[in-house]
């Protein structure tokens, strides 16, 4: 019984964490005291009942709602696709890549690619076989990079090392989509649109469950990512998410949501105020300022309104800390 | 599949192998991308007792020129990062015989590879039941990367390789201790299921499940093992046999299986893009050279 047992704070538990590279290892930076970006941020949210709605009209109008300029660039899609299991809803829904690659394509993008390097199993092809990707998205193999296994390029100073390497084909984006799954989780507190680029990085070096990145703490290296790659966009799908213990052993929770937008910290913010968590008490959020907005008041809430939407995620007992009490909803 | 069939299918994968080689004598995960380590052992090891010795060469080559001051190997030819992938060439020297000042190296770094767990704190967490990970922090097995905790796959493949250099030097000091250890760390870590998870076995009060290739590769580094049975892992591996769609699972197993004294058979497929998986498909087979398997 939880009940009975020896409170263990995850913040007590933060030393341990280093060892075992799996929590959160390292506190992450305190709120830095910075303004943060000029002017606000627009975020925009659609309902979508479920995945067999006309997705690509929603995706269009949030582009159009964010001011976001696609021609001629090379466009990376980057779903989450992290297990597959036919009891929860883990992955980004192949519906919503296919409708972002249309969307894409229609707006003169150069090219548009679909690249992931899954955290946990090794066998990419399987993943993508059981997710429907392969055979639901016409010309598949020549459109997807596994990242875990692209040919790489070193940049110099990330997240305080001298060397790290990525994906060429990372590399060579003009602009990555963050298509994320809308989850709890349960290290991160929820992992969205921020936490989505941890498959940017080649496990073929740094390890299956991404190891380095859990060294390297899992706030600092949300962050570190988010930095790198400022050319991003964010698309997240909250039509079913997932709560309790995610990332992998949730219980499907449908929010009915797609919500897009430039400012992935303004995204992210939106998307936990959606599920009913404080986007403040989020680490790797409050460490966010010098990248974007989470304060409410400089987030241009366009389509649906958070309140219209709002659908509390249940989250395990470790992370009780961050829901929004009712009355803080919206 | 008849013999006839079995033996088309391990020469179409094979010749495939040799049309892919890079020029800088490794493979890449599929034709024509940058040279890595564990393609390159695998394919490697896959062309091993085949008529691919200009192959080999080229491929001892490269090897030779990625092993670092430390003993440890590259993943890639820009990484200076040892890789766990060094427990794949300790293994192919030892099948090749390749037991020169370089493997003396390649075994010292993997000895010394070790996982970082078991801190004061875990240990002292673990003793009053308090862990949100389960596992036994005093059993450290091997690393993906270092300075990280140890995961099942790479543990397996060092307890392959380690097992294969003590059949070469019984009496290097510390083998059998590291041995022993990775063995523990690996039947502490198995699933309720029977099987093994990539890393642990329960993490915050919930059972995690198994998986084809993780199991596969335990059962493997468990070769010869008495620190538990294995009958209800075999039965799990026979169990995701039947139900698992991924060919690298399928293709473990395959080779996992077989020195526990059952024999899969592949299904009879065109040879997949990727590298890896066309090499094992090939090491699966019966026809094809087993002396890497010969650790029991």
């Amino acid at each position: 019984m939880a009940g009975d047992r020896l409170k263990v704070t995850r913040r007590a538990l933060a030393p341990l964490g280093a060892a075992l590279a799996l929590p959160s290892c390292q506190e992450p930076p305190k709120p830095k005291a910075v303004a943060g970006p000029p002017g606000n941020s627009a975020v925009f949210i659609a309902k979508a009942a479920n995945y067999r709605v006309e997705l690509a009209s929603k995706i269009d109008e949030g582009l159009s709602a964010c001011g976001l300029d696609v021609r001629g660039k090379n466009v990376l899609l980057k779903p989450n696709l992290v297990e597959y299991s036919i009891d929860t809803e883990i992955n980004t829904h192949v519906a919503v890549i296919a409708a972002a690659l249309e969307v894409f394509r229609k707006r003169g993008a150069a090219s548009v690619r679909i690249g992931e390097g899954p955290g946990h199993r090794r066998d990419t092809v399987e993943l993508v076989e059981l997710t429907g990707y392969r055979s639901l998205l016409t010309g598949f193999d020549d459109l997807f990079v596994d990242l875990n296994r692209d040919d790489v390029d070193m940049v110099r100073n990330f997240a305080n090392r001298p060397e790290f390497f990525f994906p060429k084909t990372v590399l060579g984006a003009d602009l990555i989509v963050s298509v994320a799954k809308m989850k709890t989780h349960h290290w991160a507190g929820a992992t969205l649109s921020m936490k989505n680029l941890f498959g940017l990085v080649p496990s073929a070096i740094y390890g299956w469950p991404k190891n380095t990145l859990h060294r390297i703490g899992v706030e600092n290296a949300i962050l570190a990512l988010n930095r790198k790659f400022r050319n991003t966009f964010a698309i997240v799908d909250g039509i079913v998410g997932m709560e309790g213990n995610g990332p992998i052993q949730g219980t499907p929770k449908a929010a009915g949501v797609l919500v897009m937008g430039r400012d992935v910290v303004a995204v992210d913010a939106t998307c936990s105020r959606i599920m009913g968590l404080e986007p403040a008490r989020m680490k790797y959020l409050a460490g966010a300022a010098d990248l974007g907005h989470i304060a409410a008041a400089r987030i241009e809430q366009r389509g649906e309104r958070v309140q219209a939407v709002a659908t509390r995620f249940n989250v395990i007992p470790e992370h009780k800390e961050l829901l929004r009490g009712t009355e803080e909803l919206g | 599949m008849s013999n006839a069939r079995a033996l088309s299918f391990r020469t179409v994968r094979l010749d495939l192998l040799r049309q892919a080689q890079n020029a800088d004598g490794g493979w890449g995960y599929k034709a024509g991308g940058q040279s890595w380590l564990e393609p390159t052992c695998l394919a490697m090891l896959a062309l091993t007792g085949s008529e691919a010795a200009p192959a080999l060469e080229k491929g001892w080559k490269l090897l030779r020129a990625w092993q670092l001051p430390g003993g440890g190997y590259r993943p890639a030819a820009m990484v200076a990062e040892p890789s766990w992938a060094t427990s794949l060439c300790v293994t192919l020297q030892c099948v090749h015989k390749v037991l020169d000042s370089g493997f003396d190296k390649g075994v010292a770094w993997l000895l010394g590879s070790r996982g970082i767990e078991g801190s004061p704190l875990e240990r002292m967490l673990h003793l009053v039941g308090r862990m949100v990970v389960e596992y036994d922090p005093n059993l450290k097995g091997w690393p993906w990367t270092p300075e990280s905790t140890s995961w099942v796959e790479p543990t397996a493949h060092a307890l392959v390789a380690l097992k294969k250099v003590r059949q070469q030097r019984p009496e290097l000091a510390g083998i059998s201790e590291r041995i022993e250890e990775g063995e523990r760390m690996l039947a502490d870590r198995r699933c309720r299921d029977g099987g093994w998870n990539y890393g642990n076995r329960r993490v915050l009060r919930t059972d995690l499940p198994s998986y084809p290739e993780t199991t596969a590769l335990a059962l493997l580094g468990l070769q010869g093992a008495t620190v538990l049975p294995l009958d209800r892992s075999l039965t799990t591996a026979s169990r995701q046999w039947q139900h698992t769609v991924s060919r690298m699972g399928r293709a473990w197993l395959a080779i996992a299986m077989r020195p526990h004294g059952r024999t899969l058979e592949l299904p009879d497929l065109a040879p997949p893009a990727d590298l890896c998986v066309v090499a094992l498909e090939a090491l699966a087979m019966a026809e094809g050279d087993k002396r890497w398997l010969e650790i029991g």
